[in-house]
């Protein structure tokens, strides 16, 4: 059997660690099950100095060693590889998630370390590259959704690897791998009073996917939105579309599953890490959440506050949970059900309450409903957290009015995201263009420049530059319409004058079409929500 | 001291968290992010320990 390094890399290091890496976590217990030998540094967790990576290394004869992560995590995941292939030459080095399936060739190209990639979903795609490094061969060109090498260091990627279609053959995440204590002690969020008092918080994953195309968004193409086609050079590459594969665990994975760590961890708080719960909803024609409410009830997991219908305070007992929902999606009847099993907190993505914005997003919601999900929510007693975006590409001062006036109406308080156009996204391809000239034409710099939308990094407005944009959060912020007015007076005009800061292009990586991506056996292909 | 990895065998070396060395670099770093956090108005974070030229550069 091989012996398997996971290395969790660091992000988001302004803040502390929050989130035991569920993919890791997956990939970790699938290794298991097949027999292997596995150990995990999670460097995320620790905080060390990354030199602490050579010694991890140096602590076996290592088979394969694996890192993998969003794109934020690519300037440690850069620093890591260095060091990796100088500790353990010998060791196969697999990259895979978000940061690699994005943008494989360009991954491949400047991380010339990587030995070999896990394309898109790699719940089979992993364990077969582990079953053939095991027996000693390192041609990977005959496995379904890899990045490899050949005997040039070219790298090529493999066809597509169909998607699993049950998900509850899935194993339980391998939790007991990672410094758990280190997760509790930031177990605490200002999201609501009883996320802020959670003591043991643990992320669960419900499922995969999104009936949506929202044109910032890109789903770590897992969700049957990639295909593997031949780009202009012939060379393989990743191919983004519209289409979507909706999948989702049972009601009762779900609960064992929460069950089994309320037992086992004591766990107060089960945060839903899902894309979004009320697509998955819909898709299950309004049974999926309810049922979930009533087995979570069923099986004692109910908090006591919500049991008895008193305030929450330190003695209440069972677990708490949150997730996201959408403005257009919510079912009054299904949110008092979920605020009913303890559900406190619900993110919703309203981005803008631009008409013309919103339209455009393929969000599948407009500003009546933005504004209405508000009350709705309030009224089935669970807390809405609200997310604004600026700087859309059609952002005007008219937009940027009606956001303002709405938050004003509805006393919300938010200092916006900035649009960002993250690897993998439409955005993203419509617009590499316009950042490569923003980045010099260095697209690796663009990359290490990212993290979560709070800082400006590329700009997509046609009409404000980052210095516009960066006083137009700090008005929204304000909701100051006094200083928008005389912004607009002062440079509105000057606008008509000014050449566009961003334009979009066609590109071959974006299909804006309904074709999904394979799963291993068929089912019904749902249609986007955004498109009807 | 706290073991850095965790799995399903015992590997031929164990490497141990340096809680000491963390924490006093961690002081630092948790110090930084504070600053940085509050800065506005008064409140300004110098990063430089030293400024001052040796007179060893060009």
């Amino acid at each position: 059997m091989a012996k398997v390094l996971f290395i969790n890399p660091i992000v988001r290091e302004e803040d502390v660690p929050r989130h035991i890496p569920y993919g890791i976590a997956l990939l970790a217990a699938i290794a298991m099950k097949e027999g292997h030998l596995v150990q995990v540094y999670d460097a995320n967790a620790w905080r060390l100095p990354i030199s602490t990576i050579t010694e991890v290394c140096q602590a076996d004869d290592w088979d394969a060693i694996c890192i993998g992560g969003l794109t934020t995590s690519y300037n440690y995941i850069k620093n890591a590889c260095k060091l990796i292939r100088q500790a353990a030459p010998n060791a196969t080095l697999i990259a895979g998630g978000g940061f690699l399936t994005s943008m494989p060739h360009e991954i491949f190209q400047w991380l010339p370390e990587l030995d070999v990639g896990c394309i898109g979903e790699s719940f089979v795609t992993f364990p077969e590259v582990l079953k053939q490094i095991d027996n000693g061969n390192h041609d990977f060109s005959s496995i379904l959704g890899v990045i490899y090498r050949d005997s040039n260091a070219k790298a090529h990627l493999t066809n597509v690897r169909p998607n699993i279609h049950d998900l509850d053959t899935l194993p339980w995440p391998a939790w007991e791998l990672f410094p758990l204590d280190i997760y509790f002690e930031n177990s605490a969020s200002l999201f609501s009073e009883e996320s802020f008092t959670s003591k043991r918080r643990m992320d669960i994953n419900g499922s995969f996917g999104c009936g949506l195309t929202c044109k910032y968004c890109w789903h770590l193409g897992t969700t049957g939105d990639m295909l593997i086609e031949p780009n202009e050079n012939g060379d393989n590459d990743v191919v983004f579309t519209y289409g979507r594969n909706i999948r989702y665990h049972s009601a009762d994975y779900i609960v064992n599953m929460v069950k089994h760590l309320h037992e086992t961890y004591q766990i107060d708080f089960a945060a839903f890490i899902d894309e979004n719960l009320m697509t998955m909803d819909v898709a299950s024609k309004g049974t999926w959440l309810k049922e979930l409410c009533e087995k979570w009830i069923e099986a004692g997991l109910q908090p006591t506050c919500r049991q008895q219908g008193i305030p929450h305070d330190e003695n209440c007992r069972g677990v708490h949970w949150n997730g996201t929902s959408h403005a257009g999606l919510h079912r009054p009847e299904t949110l008092k059900l979920m605020h009913q099993a303890g559900c406190t907190h619900l993110v919703y993505g309203l981005e803008s309450f631009d008409p013309k914005i919103l339209k455009n997003l393929g969000k599948g919601s407009n500003a009546r409903k933005n504004f209405n999900s508000i009350a709705t929510c309030l009224e089935s007693g669970i807390k809405p957290i609200p997310n604004i975006i600026i700087g859309f590409p059609e952002e005007s001062f008219t937009s940027v009015r009606n956001t303002i006036t709405a938050l004003k109406e509805l006393g919300i308080t938010a200092k916006p995201h900035f649009a960002t156009p993250y690897p993998g996204s439409e955005w993203y391809y419509q617009y590499k263009h316009s950042i490569l000239a923003q980045y010099n034409g260095d697209l690796e710099a663009y990359i290490m420049d990212l993290g979560d939308a709070s800082k400006i990094t590329a700009v997509i407005s046609h009409e404000f530059s980052a210095l516009q944009l960066l006083g137009l959060q700090q008005i929204v912020y304000l909701k100051d319409l006094r200083l928008l007015d005389q912004s607009e007076q002062h440079w509105g005009k000057a606008q008509t004058l000014t050449q566009p800061v961003a334009v979009p292009q066609d590109a071959f990586n974006l299909k804006p079409l309904r074709q999904a991506g394979p799963l291993a056996i068929p089912v019904v292909n749902v249609e986007p929500v955004a498109i009807k | 001291m706290s073991n850095l990895l965790k799995g399903n065998f015992t590997p031929k070396k164990q490497v141990q968290a340096n809680t000491q060395e963390s924490e006093d670099s961690s002081l630092q770093a948790e110090f930084k992010k504070a600053a940085l956090n509050s800065i506005g108005g008064s409140m300004v974070y110098v990063e430089r320990t030293d400024l001052t030229w040796s007179g060893d550069d060009e």
